[in-house]
């Protein structure tokens, strides 16, 4: 190849496997120590070779008889009492022979009794051309086993050519590229689970790679010829891991579906595309279903193990396949697991192949499939990448900020909460509430900006929020007014809870039952209307006499406090009273000073004294002219202050 | 963490420390407070070696309340420098032992119980050196305040009622110069080493 590959190699498994368990746990068997392994070696010598080569120059060299009794001891005697044994023995034997050739060199020095003659060798017949014939021989021989290979490879491959078959070995190596394979014997065994990425979980995902026999090959072919071609190759995988699954989660509203979202692969998102018998099923995207279908069983069985181990207030369910934890008060959070195998359509018991709902409610979808895709991700993630010590000596494992601890002085409580560590469940009942506690506090404030039209509410939620937290601010204003008088306020939403900040600066708490924000708004809205008619008031010139936004007078109000205030034209002679009641809605009262009812009686009887200003009289606000109430009110103070 | 004041308490003649502890435990828990376990803040000096020139003082402490810190001030002639570390900064000294030399037998530490009163936390420890009784330490902590001058005269108040009016209108010498700063943990290091270091110099008797 020209262009260069990555392929991962990793070492076999050196240690015999020993036991499997039920669970699927492999034991394996302990390495041999030091000594077990020189033991395990040295038995394996083979002394006799030796010992034979040994024997013939003995019998070549010379003709003496005394060593020939030693041979014949058996070796195999008293075997098996101690690994050494046979190696003892070996070496016992050795010793003596060597003892006797000492003694047969001494015997020969001394050239007494013995003398050493050389002996002529027997001349080799040298017949070469037998030889040469029987190399020839071999060699063709040789020659013909390879040709025939040869023969065989390019004739399949002359046929893989004419009848357009995919290469077996490309595909291999397509495969590696993306896939971690290993050679066992005579098998290719791939492994497709997570371990690498730092997942712990001990369902293991072998798959084992074969080619695909020829005529299968060529019936697919012939199916479909405007498609991709078929591979040479054909992945198996293990029956548990086949077909399809999907996490689905379900919040549910005593017994009414509000949100669906599923969990599964963005390729596939049916159960039903995906066919039992997948031969013809590319290999990437049938091993890519095969590694969702583990990550998500991975993914429920943490979630079960997790809702059995928390003690929640209103205790976590798990039956079968499913989950159910409670959100909020009378609303379940369901999570499923869907796997569709193929085999068998009894195991879907989650009904996840219904409809989506709306177009609003499938929106979601995304979300909480992210949401749990990621957290599962992010575990993972930290089994694999601890935190860098600091200093490099340091010790290994705890996070930055419990490094940080000891020289930023943290108390016991810092060091306790940095303890804590959340669960995945925990975490995804968190970003299910915060999005109950979105939804509500939306449809609270469209409502009321539906409800009101005067003032005008407008309300901007904070695009960049994070899954457990989000920020609305509110803004009231009358159109055309905004810039004598706005009023705004900040919600944040949190995951059972909101913080809201009003203009001034007092912040509220208020709980999931969103009748408080609604009454909080519309105390809101009534403090607005006060203000805003004092700025327009300010702006017309008008004297503001007097102002209290909790009035002790008139009938309790079911929320709030009544507010008023009163004001005096420039020129003094005309007042206006505004009160506001949240439950009644805005009065507004004129009076003017030198009054014209003025009658002298018996006991008033001065002229002057028709200054005073007489009674308050309501004025019909729907009746006059005006867009909205600010405007109303300028018309209304435009009006009397105009000398008449 | 908020503001701290350690006060040291007289021990009345022909009285001993158990007997202090246990009258200001009964004041305190008829004031409505909780024992929430015990304390303990140690000190230890650690003296540089002649040859460095001229010889300083390193405190090495701990305190219960930030179980996490080591708490290490340096004394030299003028200045005190203070670092906080964290546990490895004790086998730092262990290594620096040939140039830092231990004074073993004045290792002095205050200890005892620890009660929660509202927003209050109230600490009475009985200071020892080498197991031999020194006086009582009185730690009181105002959690919601971060600022002394805010806060010293409703200390002050509290001390008063818990104490006696032996209590001083002025505050600790240490806090006098940081009226007006943010209070941190080692303020509060700094005002038990000031009352070691007198128990050390046996100015005080127990």
């Amino acid at each position: 190849m020209a262009n260069s590959v990555n392929i991962s190699i990793e070492a076999p498994i050196e240690n015999q496997i020993q036991e499997i368990t039920y669970d699927g746990q492999e034991i394996y068997q302990a390495p041999l120590s030091m000594s077990e392994n020189l033991a395990r070696l040295a038995q394996k010598i083979d002394f006799s070779k030796t010992d034979d080569e040994f024997c013939n120059i003995k019998k070549e060299g010379e003709s003496s008889s005394e060593s020939k009794s030693e041979d014949d001891k058996d070796p195999g005697y008293q075997s098996s009492l101690w690994p050494w044994d046979s190696v003892r023995n070996k070496l016992r034997n050795a010793l003596t022979e060597v003892c006797v050739l000492a003694d047969v060199l001494n015997i020969a020095k001394e050239k007494r009794y013995m003398v050493l003659d050389p002996v002529q060798p027997e001349p080799v017949e040298s017949r070469q051309m037998v030889q040469v014939y029987g190399r020839k021989k071999a060699l063709a021989a040789a020659a013909a086993v390879l040709l025939a290979g040869v023969e065989r490879l390019r004739a399949s491959e002359t046929m893989r050519m004419t009848r357009n078959m995919p290469d077996f070995h490309i595909d291999l190596l397509r495969l590696r590229q993306n896939w971690r394979l290993k050679k066992v014997s005579n098998t290719i065994i791939g492994d497709l689970s997570y371990r690498t990425a730092g997942s712990k979980f001990n369902q293991t995902g072998v798959f084992e790679v074969t080619k695909a026999p020829e005529e299968q090959i060529a019936q697919a072919m012939s199916l479909n010829t405007s498609g991709p071609a078929p591979s040479a190759l054909r992945v198996t995988v293990p029956p548990e891991l086949q077909g399809v699954a999907f996490i689905s989660v379900l919040c549910q509203k005593e017994q009414e579906d509000v949100v669906t979202a599923t969990l599964s692969s963005s390729a596939i998102n049916c159960p039903g595309t995906l066919p039992g018998d997948g031969a013809e099923l590319h290999w990437q995207q049938k091993l890519e279903a095969a590694q969702n279908v583990l990550f998500c069983k991975e993914l429920f069985a943490r979630l079960a193990a997790e809702a059995v181990q928390l003690d929640a207030s209103i205790p976590h369910m798990v039956v079968g396949n499913q989950i159910m934890a409670t959100v909020l008060p009378g609303i379940q959070l369901l999570i499923g697991l869907c796997h569709n195998n193929g085999q068998n359509n009894s195991n879907t018991n989650v009904d996840g192949v219904k409809p989506e709902g709306t177009a609003g409610k499938s929106d979601h979808d995304h979300v909480l499939e992210h949401s749990l895709h990621q957290l599962l991700r992010a575990v993972h993630h930290s089994n694999t990448h601890h935190p860098f010590p600091h200093p490099a000596t340091g010790p290994l494992g705890p996070s930055k900020r419990r490094c940080l601890a000891g020289p930023m002085a943290a108390d016991r409580y810092e060091l306790l909460d940095m303890s804590k560590e959340q669960s995945l469940l925990e975490q995804i009942i968190q970003q299910a509430q915060h999005f109950f506690m979105r939804r509500r506090s939306e449809y609270v404030l469209d409502t009321i900006a539906k409800e009101v039209k005067d003032p005008l509410i407008v309300s901007h939620w904070n695009a960049l929020n994070s899954p457990t937290q989000s920020c609305v601010k509110i803004n009231i204003m009358a159109h055309g007014y905004d810039a004598v008088c706005r009023t705004s306020l900040v919600v944040h939403v949190g995951e059972k809870t909101l913080k809201c900040i009003c203009r001034d600066g007092k912040v509220r708490h208020l709980s999931y039952e969103l009748q408080e924000l609604r009454d909080l708004i519309y105390c809101q809205i009534y403090q607005h209307q006060m203000t805003a008619v004092q700025a327009v008031g300010r702006c017309m010139g008008w004297q503001l006499l007097a102002s209290s936004s909790h009035l002790g007078s008139g009938p309790v109000e079911p929320l709030g406090n009544a507010s008023s205030c009163l004001l005096a034209s420039p020129n003094g002679d005309r007042m206006i009273a505004i009160r506001c009641e949240p439950s009644v809605g805005i009065q507004v009262f004129i009076a003017q000073s030198p009054r014209k009812d003025f009658f002298s009686s018996e006991l008033v009887q001065d002229k002057k004294w028709e200054n005073l200003g007489g009674a308050f009289k309501e004025i019909k606000l729907d009746k006059m002219e005006g867009k909205n109430f600010l405007n109303k009110m300028e018309l209304l103070m435009a009006c009397l202050s105009s000398p008449s | 963490m908020g503001v701290t004041v350690l006060q040291q308490f007289h021990v009345p003649e022909n009285k001993t420390g158990t007997y202090v502890i246990e009258l200001l435990t009964k004041r305190i828990l008829a004031l409505g407070a909780t024992q929430q376990g015990q304390f303990l803040v140690d000190c230890e000096s650690y003296l540089s070696h002649p040859q460095m020139g001229t010889t300083k003082t390193v405190h090495i402490l701990h305190n219960s309340e930030q179980p996490a810190s080591v708490f290490s001030i340096l004394e030299s002639g003028t200045k005190n420098i203070h670092v906080i570390a964290d546990g490895l900064f004790d086998l730092l000294m262990m290594k620096l032992s040939q140039h830092y030399t231990s004074k073993k037998q004045t290792k002095i530490e205050s200890k005892g119980p620890r009660f929660e009163l509202g927003d209050f936390c109230v600490k009475l420890g009985s200071v020892t050196m080498n197991q031999n009784f020194k006086g009582v330490l009185i730690e009181v902590e105002y959690r919601p305040c971060v600022m002394a001058n805010a806060v010293w005269g409703l200390l002050r108040e509290f001390l008063q009622g818990l104490l006696g009016p032996s209590v001083p209108v002025q505050p600790p010498q240490h806090l006098l110069s940081r009226m007006n700063e943010i209070y941190t943990p080692i303020d509060t290091i700094y005002q038990y080493l000031e009352h070691f270091s007198a128990y050390r110099k046996g100015l005080r008797s127990a």
